[in-house]
C-alpha cells in the first residue's frame, strides 16, 4: 500500500484545510496517509470529518515552521518541526512520498536534510504543469510541463541542463511521451539570446544525444504548447507561474462582471457556461493539486500555499500517482543518460 | 434440563450492521429482495465475531444474541439460511411486519425505526435479572444510536418515562407503539445494563456526530475494533480477537497496517485504554495463527500510544433528548447525501 506522508501543519490554511483534504483522499482513495503534526489538534480535527480512519494514521511533530520564517534558521531551530518530521519519515521508509503546503524553501531544505540528490544533481526542480493550446504526447496530454518554478533561484547552466533531463525523464512517464519537446525560456529563439547561463545551457543541450531539445522559446510559447517541457531558473519560473494563475482569476472575474453586466452577455455565457466550467477545471491550480520536486531520491510534491481540501486532497492524488509510476526511478533512469556526472568541464 | 443462566446479552441490527446491504438506491430494493442465502455479504467480520461471543461466556454461563431488523417479515426463512451458513447461533430475530403496516395504511411504520425498536428492547428485558448486562450493534445509517442510547438511559434511571414518552411523541409513533413500550417498562427491573453501544459507520459519518451521546457509544468503522474493545470488557477471549482479526486478513482486503490504523484510532478517540491494548497484545503473541507482526505492531502502540489519548470513563450527565433527535435526523440525511455523492474530482494531469 502506498503510503504518503502528509505535513498538516505546513500552509496558510492549516492544519483545518490539511486534515479536511486527507480526510476526503481518504475516502476515494486506497492510499495510507501519515499525518504529521500537533497530535491533540490533528486528533480533534479528524473527529470533525468524515474519513476511513483504516487509511489514516497519526504522527505527533510538536512544532511548525511559519511561512514567513527564513527557512534556513527555521529548521536548524525546529528540529521537531512536522515538515522535517514528514520527511524523515520518508528517508527512512515509513512513507513514499512528502506532501505540504508550508514554505517551499522549508519543505526543499527539510529533503535536503533527510534525503539525497540524484547523481549529478545539485539543485533540485520544482516543476509545473500548465494547460496549452497544443495537446503532448501519444496520450494527447493538454499540459506542458514548466519548471524550474521557485525551488532554485539564480540557476546555472549546469543546473538548467540538468533540470532539463529531469523534464525529460518527467514527461516521458507521466504523459507517456516517448521523445517530449525540450526547450529553454528565453527572450528570443535565437540561439544567442537570453542570459549568459541561458546561452551556455543551450549549448550543452544541443550536444546531449537522445534529448530532443528544440531551442529556446518565449513567453508566448508557454501557453501554445510548442515545447512539451519548459526549463528555465526558479525565480523566473515562478513568476511565469503566478501569472498564469492570475490569468485564470482574472479571466473567472471577467466572465463574472459580464454576466452581471448585460443581459445578452449573461445569455451568451449561459450559453457556454460547460466550456467555461471545463475551461476553469484545467486553469484551476486547485484541480492539480500539487507540484512535484524533482531532483531527489525521493518524492516531494508541494501543494499551493493557499492550498483548500480539494487542493490537498488532489496533491496527495498526485503523490500517490507519482510514486505508482515511479517517478523518482525514472528521473534517475534519465539523468543516467547524461554524458557527465559531475560538474560539467 | 438443566439451563445455564444468562451472563450476557447481544442485541444486533441486521442492514448495515451485520450484513453489508445496500438499500440506499431504490434500484438496490428489489435486488436485496430475491438474493439467495449465499449471495448475501458481510459486514467483514461479523460473522467469526459472533460465532466468537458464546465462547467467551464466562463459565456456567450462557449468551444470548438477538437481532431486530427493519427488514420485512417475508425475508425470515433467507435470513434464517444466511445466519446458519454463518455458523451463528442465535436465540431472535425480529423482523418488521411491513405489509402489515402498509395494509393497515400506516406507511410511516414502514420507515420509522423509534416506534419499531424501543419497545421491543425494553419487550426484550421482562424476566431478565437486571445482573445481566448487553451490547447492541446497530450502524450510522438508522437511528441506532439514538434509539440504543435513549434505551439505555432509561434502563439506568437516568431518563424517566415521562421523558422517553415525550421523544417517543415527538417521532410521531402510532399510539399503539407507544402503549406497547409503556406495557414493557412496567415490568422491566431497570439498572446499568447497556455496557457498550456499537455504531458501525457504514456511512463513514464523522465520529464527532455522536458527541452527545453517552461514552458506551462507541462509533466503529470495522469489527476489528469491536473485537479489541469487548477483549477489554472482558467479553471476548484473545482467541476470539484472533478469529475475527484472521477473518479480515484473509477472506476480505484487510491488511496489517488497516488493523493497526483502526487500533490506533480507538486510542486517540478514547475508547480503549493502553492497559487494555498492552494485555491483548500479551495474549495475542501466545494465540495461535496471529501474525506475528500485528503483535508487534500492536506492541509498538503500546509503547508509544498517540497523545491524544484520555480514555472516556463513563458520566452521569443528563442528555437532551429532543436536541439529540433534531440533530440525528439532520446528520443522518447528510452523511446519506455526502456518502451518494462523493464528488469526484477530475484527475490531476500527472
Amino acid at each position: 500500500m502506498i503510503t504518503i506522508a502528509v505535513d498538516a501543519m505546513g500552509g496558510d490554511n492549516a492544519p483545518e484545510a490539511i486534515i479536511e483534504g486527507a480526510c476526503i483522499a481518504s475516502l476515494s482513495s486506497q492510499v495510507h496517509i501519515l499525518l504529521v503534526g500537533a497530535e491533540p489538534i490533528v486528533s480533534s480535527l479528524l473527529k470533525k470529518h468524515r474519513h476511513e480512519a483504516e487509511l489514516i494514521s497519526v504522527r505527533h511533530a510538536p512544532e511548525v515552521i511559519p511561512m514567513d520564517a527564513r527557512p534556513a534558521d527555521a529548521i536548524k531551530a525546529l528540529p521537531n518541526a512536522s515538515v522535517l518530521v514528514a520527511a524523515r519519515l520518508v528517508a527512512t521508509g515509513e512513507a513514499d512520498a512528502l506532501v505540504t503546503a508550508g514554505s517551499t524553501g522549508a519543505a526543499i531544505l527539510a529533503a535536503s536534510s533527510c534525503w539525497q540528490r540524484l547523481p549529478g544533481i545539485h539543485r533540485c526542480a520544482l516543476a509545473a504543469v500548465y494547460p496549452t493550446k497544443g495537446t503532448h504526447g501519444p496520450k494527447e496530454d493538454p499540459f506542458a510541463l514548466l519548471l524550474d518554478v521557485g525551488a532554485t533561484v539564480g540557476a546555472s547552466a549546469d543546473d538548467l541542463v540538468r533540470f532539463a533531463m529531469l523534464g525529460d525523464a518527467y514527461a516521458r512517464i507521466v504523459s507517456a511521451n516517448p521523445e517530449p519537446r525540450i526547450a529553454l525560456l528565453s527572450n528570443g529563439t535565437e540561439f544567442n539570446k537570453g542570459s549568459p547561463e541561458v546561452v551556455h545551457a543551450h549549448a550543452l543541450l544541443k550536444e546531449i544525444h537522445g534529448l530532443n531539445f528544440i531551442g529556446n522559446v518565449e513567453g508566448l510559447d508557454i501557453p501554445l504548447g510548442t515545447a512539451d517541457v519548459i526549463v528555465t531558473d526558479g525565480f523566473v519560473g515562478n513568476v511565469v507561474l503566478k501569472m498564469l494563475e492570475g490569468v485564470s482569476d482574472v479571466v473567472q472575474e471577467l466572465a463574472r462582471y459580464a454576466y452581471r453586466s448585460r443581459l445578452t452577455w449573461r445569455i451568451g455565457l449561459s450559453l457556454l457556461s460547460r466550456g467555461l466550467d471545463q475551461l476553469r477545471e484545467i486553469t484551476d491550480w486547485e484541480a492539480y493539486g500539487g507540484a512535484p520536486v524533482l531532483g531527489f531520491d525521493h518524492l516531494l510534491i508541494k501543494a499551493h500555499g493557499r492550498s483548500n481540501p480539494r487542493a490537498i486532497r488532489n496533491a496527495i492524488r498526485v503523490a500517490a500517482k507519482a510514486v505508482r509510476g515511479g517517478l523518482v526511478e525514472a528521473t534517475a533512469q534519465g539523468l543516467a543518460r547524461l554524458p557527465f556526472q559531475g560538474d560539467h568541464p | 434440563m438443566n439451563v445455564l443462566p444468562v451472563s450476557h446479552i447481544y442485541r444486533w441490527d441486521l442492514d448495515k450492521t451485520y450484513l453489508a446491504t445496500d438499500f440506499d438506491r431504490w434500484q438496490n430494493l428489489l435486488k436485496i429482495a430475491f438474493e439467495k442465502p449465499e449471495q448475501k455479504v458481510n459486514v467483514p467480520g461479523t460473522a467469526a465475531l459472533l460465532r466468537a461471543l458464546p465462547q467467551a461466556a464466562p463459565e456456567g454461563t450462557r449468551v444470548l444474541i438477538f437481532f431486530i431488523s427493519g427488514s420485512p417479515q417475508q425475508m425470515r426463512k433467507v435470513l434464517e439460511a444466511k445466519l446458519a451458513l454463518d455458523g451463528v447461533t442465535w436465540q431472535g430475530l425480529t423482523l418488521k411486519p411491513n405489509l402489515r403496516n402498509i395494509a393497515r395504511g400506516r406507511f410511516r411504520a414502514v420507515k420509522e425505526q423509534v416506534g419499531y425498536k424501543l419497545p421491543l428492547l425494553l419487550e426484550g428485558r421482562t424476566d431478565i435479572l437486571p445482573e445481566v448486562g448487553e451490547t447492541l450493534f446497530g450502524d450510522d445509517a438508522e437511528s441506532d444510536a439514538f434509539i440504543y442510547s435513549l434505551y439505555a438511559d432509561f434502563m439506568s434511571g437516568r431518563v424517566e418515562w415521562d421523558q422517553v414518552e415525550q421523544v417517543m411523541k415527538a417521532c410521531r409513533v402510532y399510539p399503539d407503539a407507544l402503549a406497547q413500550a409503556r406495557a414493557a417498562q412496567a415490568h422491566i427491573q431497570r439498572a446499568d445494563v447497556v455496557e457498550r453501544i456499537f455504531i458501525h459507520l457504514d456511512r463513514r459519518s464523522s465520529p464527532d456526530r455522536f458527541d452527545g451521546y453517552h461514552e458506551r457509544v462507541v462509533p466503529i468503522y470495522n469489527y476489528w475494533q469491536v473485537a479489541v474493545c469487548l477483549h477489554a470488557r472482558g467479553r471476548l477471549h484473545a482467541g476470539g480477537v484472533a478469529a475475527v482479526a484472521a477473518s479480515l486478513l484473509s477472506d476480505y482486503d484487510y491488511n496489517i497496517p488497516r488493523l493497526v490504523n483502526s487500533t490506533e484510532d480507538l486510542l486517540r478517540r478514547g475508547h480503549l485504554p493502553v492497559r487494555a491494548l498492552s494485555a491483548l497484545a500479551e495474549e495475542l503473541a501466545v494465540t495461535e495463527g496471529v501474525p506475528p507482526l500485528l503483535v508487534e505492531s500492536l506492541g509498538r502502540q503500546v509503547a508509544s500510544p498517540p497523545l491524544a489519548t484520555s480514555y472516556l470513563e463513563s458520566s452521569m450527565s443528563l442528555r437532551d433528548y429532543p436536541r439529540l433527535l433534531a440533530i440525528d435526523q439532520a446528520a443522518r440525511k447528510a452523511a446519506k447525501l455526502a456518502a451518494q455523492t462523493l464528488r469526484r474530482f477530475r484527475d490531476p494531469p500527472i
